[in-house]
């Protein structure tokens, strides 16, 4: 949406196209703020989104279901091009409560749509599966929490009258085929989450994950708060990525407020920001060997994990970096010698992960697990709009640092993109211990080009809505925002890497062995917290 | 005319009666009458057969004589007494279980036919084991597969079962017509009739290719209805479909002819003489066993489970009588009385458990309407009494002692083990791959009943009609005591079987194995006798040999085989103090844990089920998902046809269903039926017409046809 | 295989000395501020206080008084113009005000068994957890054990402001347990509900769901701060040799 007009070549292409098609059933516009808006009649809403995806390249970042005073405003945002935003919106009276799904030709809607028909209420004419998906048995039927009559201060779920039972779908018949029930609670120390395994016994044909089992309604509960605790909780919905959201909601914030982020504090969310990257892969590489059982391995890779927070800890007094990013920019600023001990670290851990890494390749007994596991092929990926880690595994590469830069990434930091194409566990596997090393080279770049300056703006408060985005260490997250007069927040709509991905999930969990069911989970590397919000 | 005699008329008599009776009554009053008078023709049948195995005296009645066949006559020997008090046995709880279970039948099929049927089934096995001669055998034999015929076709609306029925007559009747030709060869060979004592009196004069043709002709033709390979392929698909006492019968008394015929004609008429004949059975049996027991493990269909796992013990039955032919024909005539001891023990066992567990498998049918395990499960809240007696069967069928599987299959491996005796090497390698693969047999037994019981009677229940479920009539709960009591009777007293076996088996194998096995404990001296030595005694009554003497009849509880300098191998066993030990061990254990909780609270958690609320049943294993892994692991012998279905809504993401078919068709079926058929199709498509091809009748006239070359060839090379 | 043994070898000894010695390391514990100091301009306290989004601090008079269990680690007392002073370490480990176990903290051996549910925490405390079997922790030298199966499980270790969904699996989890049980609360989402809670997708708090022995609080509290529950629990908190040198605050 920053992007300057200088596409409007693009634009005009785009626009040309739509209109040629879908000729008065498209309404065409172009917000200030850059991106080019499509208002189709709701008959061809559809086809619109499918021609923006599969025909434009466009990708879907989210879908945005406002209940405004007068009407429903539902936003598609894609994003790709040029232009890099394309916005499609419908507006529909309150008491008309149905629409058309756009999940037959984009297929990466799909829960979109069905989290909205959980939360408020709305149905999608034409999905195939709707209900039963981030509200629970728990929940009184009808109950449609984000609608703004919905008393959120209320206790929970008092509704749920009787022994409220669910009952799971099955998908595969065959002769004595059973589920087997995996989680909420798991043996180790594992997030909430349910799979039912269909399976015949051993070979498992599908999975059925059922998530948000940790469903806090994070959107809600950002409902009128003022920009500087909202941030709190885009920071703590999932503590292991904490930087990465609160960035995305404060780019939001400062794009409403237009405002200008100071470039010693844009270079530090980025040096923060990859370390937590860094951090992340070093876990889910540690979950991975982990889950292949080899003990010397895992532990190797566990003191890196630790070192790695107590370097945080000790540089920015947070071991996960709590507290550090604000709307305007830093909470404060830090000493060059602290940053520098962090970068020693840094280093020293990515020379250990390369010693490791370079064990595990000539490690058969650990290969075996990996290869031809879990695969996801790159159609597949692209279809269900994979990003992150898991989508750069089946080559595609969906990283917003290259392809849709934003802060220091723009100029100063130039980021060496890894992508791999088998789309098996092991892929999965290089590309986190490729983007570790990368990430490990950004942070001394970033805290290299520091130079002295201020770290925060004043955030004046002002009404308006943009969208923010990050690539957070799981892939991309898209947060948009809409503040109040008052500067606090109306309408907070927040699409995670993990959401998008647990989507996908099931595409690599068929057709496995059941001892292979934590290695596809760890070479996955989800978070429920991010996916649940 | 002796006691014995009189009391075999009697039944012969009873069992004509009871069949004209059924006849008369109503249609509604059939179960009752035929409880009564079966069973009562049973008990007679019993203490006959009883009496000549008691007291060794058998009987002959001639009936007439013909001018090229001999004398024509019944009579009872030991060998028959057994076969015949086995049949008793079994069909004594059949009778009476028909009381309860034909009930499902009332209205929709002719109870009455039923009832005849079933005398006369029962008055024909016994006359086929009674006849003296060939043609009284055969001529009842015959009648019997017909009986037999009808009566698994008695559902005659499922075609299933009709299929099934044809089947079996033209499988058994094209092995008995190979078997008889077998016979009649022996005859023509200078005898002076078809009567066992003239055939018998021919023998040592046969050479050895007349001996090596009939021993092949009777084996494979009488294996074809004992259930080995390469026969076996009627068995599955009839046993299952037939009313349960009938499925009973079937297994439990039906299967033991053909072993009485390969017994009688190579071990009575013309003993066997060479290791090879012995290899053959041995051989024979391992691999009927193993093939048996592995499909038995994955079938989900109980009944079949149950037919398939009858294969095995057929098997099993066939391992012991081969062991024993291999050192008859080695001159070992203790060894070889131990083969055919353990042989009719095992066939003794296998005729009370497949029996009870067939009930057992009825019962749960008839009240669930279903015999799919996959949509059993928890049953044994609804069904208590039978649930547990089916666990006594399962127990004994997966040789757990002190149960009487264990005591069979125990000294049937003892007895292979015995092989080190032998002289030859490549006999030896023989005897110890079977022994591998026996043990592999019991081990999937395991499993396969392990699975039977837990995944059919434990856990949630996965249909509803489970929750509907009552317990099984008394008429049906009675008859499945009584068989697990014998079971748990055969378990602990083998020191009395093994004897009474013993006088079976010594005329046919010139030795005695009771001294061997079962020795006189409780009245040998310390210093021993002649047989043992001073030093064996001691050792044994070190460590308890004599607890219990002078309290418990007989010779003794421990099963042993002494240390003598022809059987270097000591074994020892006692069901009977194992069963006392888990006796004293179990209740000293309830008590201990009873004084210890005595002021504890219980809190009864639900079943955990990883923190959800609610585990539904199709979320708990299923009997195909427990025996899958055995699926994989031989999938080179089931090569199962696997095919899929997958329906998707919306650009194909949306997957709603994957339907998926798997089917594991009998080996048997792949290696011997369809290529006989195969050939015999194209022979007659060669010498005669085209071939009408009804399924049934052409698999029969294709048997047949196939049976009719083999003979013509076979003759021929003679 | 034995390259990754020559390495483990090769890595040494790196479990900190912790019950017997204090673990002073940089960067082990964010530290938490300091309850009941003085403060130099005592009207600074209210200030103070007022910057806290958790109402975890409080002005009493000159005196500030701060409430661990509320505190969320938003950091903004640590830092900047209204920092309080904070006080590093990590026991922070507090029976429970209506626990009445604290006389019975012996009632387990030295061998404990952990079962750990995720009622909705952000991953960062259950991170936290999971460092506990990292070497330099190694939380089964001291007797602790995480088991499969709850049936064995002696202590329930909550993260997470219980949501409604993970209110009833958690129930079953602590319903599975035998008897002497006990719960652990890690996290001031698990004790207060935090930022999540009480709402009408969370509760307040473990202790609205299960009756809580020994609470841990930190957003969120660091391995050694959830070691130190489990040795209090068993009896055997507050052993730790004083060192001279504390461990430091949050960096400053
Ligand atoms: S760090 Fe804790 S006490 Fe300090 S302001 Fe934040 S929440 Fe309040
Ligand atoms: S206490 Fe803090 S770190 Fe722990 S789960 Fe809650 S928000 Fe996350």
């Amino acid at each position: 949406m920053t992007e300057p007009a200088s596409h409007a070549m693009h634009d005009q292409a785009l626009q040309r196209e739509a209109a040629g098609r879908w000729g008065a059933a498209v309404r065409i516009s172009h917000p200030a703020d850059g991106a080019l808006e499509i208002s189709p009649n709701p008959e061809v809403l559809s086809e619109v989104c499918g021609w923006l995806f599969h025909e434009r390249g466009y990708a879907l970042a989210t879908v945005v279901a406002q209940e405004r005073a007068q009407a429903w405003r539902l936003l598609y945002l894609f994003w790709g091009g040029p232009p890099a935003w394309v916005r499609v919106r419908i507006e529909m009276p309150l008491d008309r409560t149905s629409l058309p799904t756009i999940a037959d030709r984009v297929h990466a809607a799909d829960w979109h749509e069905r989290e909205i028909e959980d939360l408020f209420g709305l149905s999608f004419v034409g999905h195939p599966r709707l209900g039963d998906f981030v509200l629970h048995e728990e929940w009184a039927e009808g109950t449609n929490p984000m609608r703004r009559s919905f008393d959120a201060s209320r206790p929970p779920a008092a509704g749920s009258a009787g022994e409220p039972r669910w009952r799971p779908g099955r998908v595969v018949h065959a002769a004595g085929a059973f589920m087997m029930p995996v989680g909420p609670v798991f043996s180790g120390a594992a997030q909430a989450s349910h799979f039912l395994l269909e399976t015949i016994g051993e070979e498992v044909l599908r999975t059925i994950p059922r998530l948000f089992y940790k469903y806090r309604g994070v959107e809600k509960l950002a409902e009128g708060r003022t920009v500087d605790r909202a941030v709190l909780i885009a920071e703590r919905f999932t503590g292991t990525s904490a930087v990465a959201h609160a960035w995305a909601f404060c780019r939001a914030v400062e794009t409403i407020a237009g405002v200008t982020v100071p470039r010693r504090a844009e270079l530090l969310r980025a040096a923060f920001a990859e370390f937590e990257r860094f951090r992340h892969h070093l876990a889910a590489i540690a979950g991975i060997v982990h889950s292949t059982g080899m003990t010397v391995a895992s532990s190797q890779a566990d003191l890196l994990v630790e070192e790695a927070l107590r370097s945080a800890g000790a540089a920015v007094g947070h071991r996960y970096l709590f507290g550090q990013v604000v709307p305007g920019g830093m909470y404060r600023d830090w000493r060059k010698d602290q940053l520098d001990e962090l970068c020693r670290t840094v280093e020293s851990l990515a020379r250990r992960l390369d010693t490791l890494s370079r064990m595990f390749r000539f490690s058969s007994s650990f290969l075996d697990r990996l290869e031809q596991v879990g695969i996801v092929g790159r159609g597949q990926a692209e279809d269900f709009g994979l990003v992150g880690p898991v989508a750069r595994g089946s080559g595609v590469e969906a990283d917003l640092r290259t392809m849709l830069p934003y802060g220091s990434y723009r100029e100063l930091l130039r980021v060496e993109g890894h992508v791999e194409q088998e789309g098996d566990g092991y892929a999965r596997l290089r590309v986190l211990i490729a983007e570790a090393q990368e990430s490990a080279r950004l942070i001394r770049k970033a805290v290299a080009r520091l130079e002295p300056g201020p770290v925060r703006v004043e955030i004046p408060a002002v009404p308006g809505e943009a969208i923010g985005w990050c690539e957070a260490p799981r892939g991309a997250t898209f947060h948009w925002v809409r503040l109040d007069g008052d500067g606090r927040v109306a309408r907070y709509r927040l699409t995670t890497p993990s959401f998008t991905n647990w989507h996908g999930f099931h595409l690599a969990a068929e057709r496995f062995a059941f001892q292979d069911f934590p290695i596809i989970m760890a070479t996955f590397g989800l978070s429920t917290a991010e996916g649940d919000r | 005319m002796n006691l014995a005699a009189g009391f075999f008329l009697a039944f012969v008599l009873l069992g004509l009666f009871g069949a004209a009776l059924s006849a008369m009554v109503p249609d509604r009053r059939v179960p009752a009458t035929l409880a009564w008078t079966a069973s009562l023709a049973s008990v007679t049948l019993l203490v006959a057969s009883g009496l000549v195995l008691a007291h060794g005296v058998g009987f002959e009645l001639p009936l007439m004589h013909l001018p090229v066949l001999g004398a024509l006559g019944i009579g009872m020997d030991r060998l028959s007494a057994l076969f015949l008090l086995v049949t008793g046995l079994v069909f004594a709880p059949a009778s009476m279980s028909s009381a309860g279970y034909l009930g499902r039948y009332l209205g929709r099929y002719s109870l009455r036919l039923y009832g005849v049927l079933f005398h006369l089934l029962l008055v024909t096995t016994a006359l086929t084991l009674a006849g003296s001669d060939l043609v009284t055998f055969l001529f009842n034999w015959r009648l019997m597969s017909v009986l037999c015929l009808l009566l698994v076709g008695f559902e005659h609306g499922e075609t299933e079962h009709v299929d099934a029925g044809f089947l079996l007559l033209s499988m058994t009747e094209a092995g008995v017509l190979t078997a008889a030709l077998g016979v009649l060869f022996l005859g023509g060979l200078g005898a002076s009739g078809l009567d066992f004592a003239s055939l018998r009196a021919v023998a040592p004069g046969v050479g050895s290719t007349a001996r090596w043709a009939i021993f092949l002709l009777t084996f494979f033709g009488f294996s074809m209805k004992a259930g080995l390979i390469p026969g076996s392929s009627w068995l599955p698909r009839a046993h299952p479909v037939a009313p349960a006492p009938v499925s009973m019968i079937l297994s439990g008394a039906i299967l033991n002819l053909g072993v009485y015929g390969i017994v009688r004609v190579n071990l009575d008429l013309l003993p066997v003489r060479w290791v090879g004949q012995g290899l053959i059975v041995l051989i024979a049996g391992s691999l009927t066993a193993i093939i048996g027991i592995l499909y038995a493990t994955i079938e989900p269909d109980m009944k079949r489970m149950l037919a398939h796992s009858s294969i095995e013990n057929m098997g099993l039955v066939a391992v012991g009588l081969g062991a024993g032919m291999v050192f008859l024909a080695s001159h070992m005539p203790v060894l070889a009385a131990m083969g055919f001891v353990v042989a009719f023990y095992h066939m003794t066992n296998h005729s009370l458990y497949k029996s009870l567990l067939f009930l057992g498998a009825g019962g749960v049918d008839m009240r669930l309407g279903t015999r799919d395990m996959d949509r059993m499960g928890g049953l044994l809240r609804r069904m208590p009494y039978t649930g547990l007696f089916f666990l006594v069967g399962a127990l004994s069928i997966a040789a757990l002692p002190p149960l009487n599987g264990f005591v069979s299959e125990w000294l049937t491996l003892q007895t292979l083990l015995q092989s080190t005796a032998l002289a030859s090497t490549g006999v030896k390698v023989a005897f110890a791959l079977c022994g591998a693969l026996l043990a592999l047999t019991v081990a999937l037994a395991l499993t396969c009943f392990v699975k039977a019981f837990g995944m059919s009677f434990l856990g949630m229940p996965r249909s509803e009609g489970v929750e509907r479920v009552r317990e099984l009539p008394r008429s049906m709960l009675w008859p499945m005591g009584l068989l697990a009591a014998g079971c748990l009777a055969l378990g602990l007293g083998p020191t009395f079987v093994i004897p009474a076996l013993d006088t079976v088996v010594a005329p046919l194998a010139h030795g005695s194995v009771t001294e061997e096995l079962v020795p006189p404990f409780f009245t040998l001296g310390t210093s021993g006798d002649a047989r043992y030595s001073g030093r064996f005694v001691r050792d044994f009554h070190r460590i308890g040999a004599q607890v219990g003497r002078g309290v418990i009849p007989g010779r003794g509880l421990v099963v042993l085989h002494p240390g003598g300098p022809r059987n270097p191998v000591v074994f020892a066993m006692s069901t009977a103090y194992t069963a006392v030990v888990l006796l004293l061990l179990l209740g000293s254990l309830y008590l201990v844990v009873r004084w210890s909780t005595r002021r504890r609270k219980v809190r009864r958690a639900a079943v955990w089920a990883g923190g959800l609320h609610h585990l539904s049943p199709d979320m708990t294993y299923t009997a195909t998902g427990f025996s899958n892994p055995v699926r994989v692991v031989f999938e080179g012998i089931f090569r199962p046809a696997i095919s899929e279905d997958t329906r998707e809504s919306a650009r194909g993401y949306f997957r709603t269903a994957l339907t998926r078919r798997q089917m594991e068709p009998f080996a048997l079926d792949r290696l011997f039926l369809r290529p006989v058929v195969g050939c015999a199709r194209w022979a007659a498509a060669r010498a005669a017409r085209p071939h009408q091809s009804g399924r049934v009748n052409s698999y029969t006239a294709a048997v047949l046809l196939t049976l009719l070359i083999v003979l013509v060839i076979a003759g021929i090379t003679m | 295989m034995s390259k990754w043994i020559l390495r483990g070898l090769a890595t040494g000894v790196k479990t900190t000395r912790y019950p017997r010695r204090h673990d002073g390391t940089p960067g082990i514990s964010p530290g938490l501020p300091e309850t009941g100091t003085e403060l130099v301009f005592p009207e600074a306290a209210g200030a103070a206080a007022a910057v806290c989004p958790a109402g975890a601090l409080e002005a009493e008079g000159g005196r500030l008084g701060a409430d661990p269990r509320r505190c969320i680690h938003c950091m903004r007392c640590a830092w900047g113009s209204h920092a309080v002073p904070w006080n590093g370490g990590y026991e922070w480990a507090r029976w429970a005000a209506e626990s009445s176990s604290a006389k019975l903290a012996g009632a387990f051996g030295r061998s404990v068994h952990l079962r750990i549910v995720d009622a909705g925490g952000c991953d960062a405390c259950l991170s936290e957890v999971t460092q506990l079997n990292n070497p330099y922790y190694n939380m089964h030298r001291l007797g602790f054990f995480v088991t499969p199966s709850p049936r064995h499980a002696d202590v329930l270790l909550v993260v997470g402001p219980v949501t409604t969904h993970m209110r009833r699996p958690l129930l079953e989890a602590y319903g599975a347990m035998p008897g002497p049980r006990r719960v652990i609360a890690v996290g001031s989402c698990a004790l207060t509900g935090g930022l999540f809670g009480p709402s009408f997708t969370a509760s307040g708090g473990v202790a609205e769901v299960l009756p809580v022995d020994v609470e841990v609080p930190g957003c969120p509290p660091p391995p050694l701060a959830i070691l130190h529950a489990l040795l209090l629990l068993t009896g055997r908190g507050g052993e730790a040799e004083q060192v001279p040198e504390p461990g430091k605050g949050a960096a400053r």
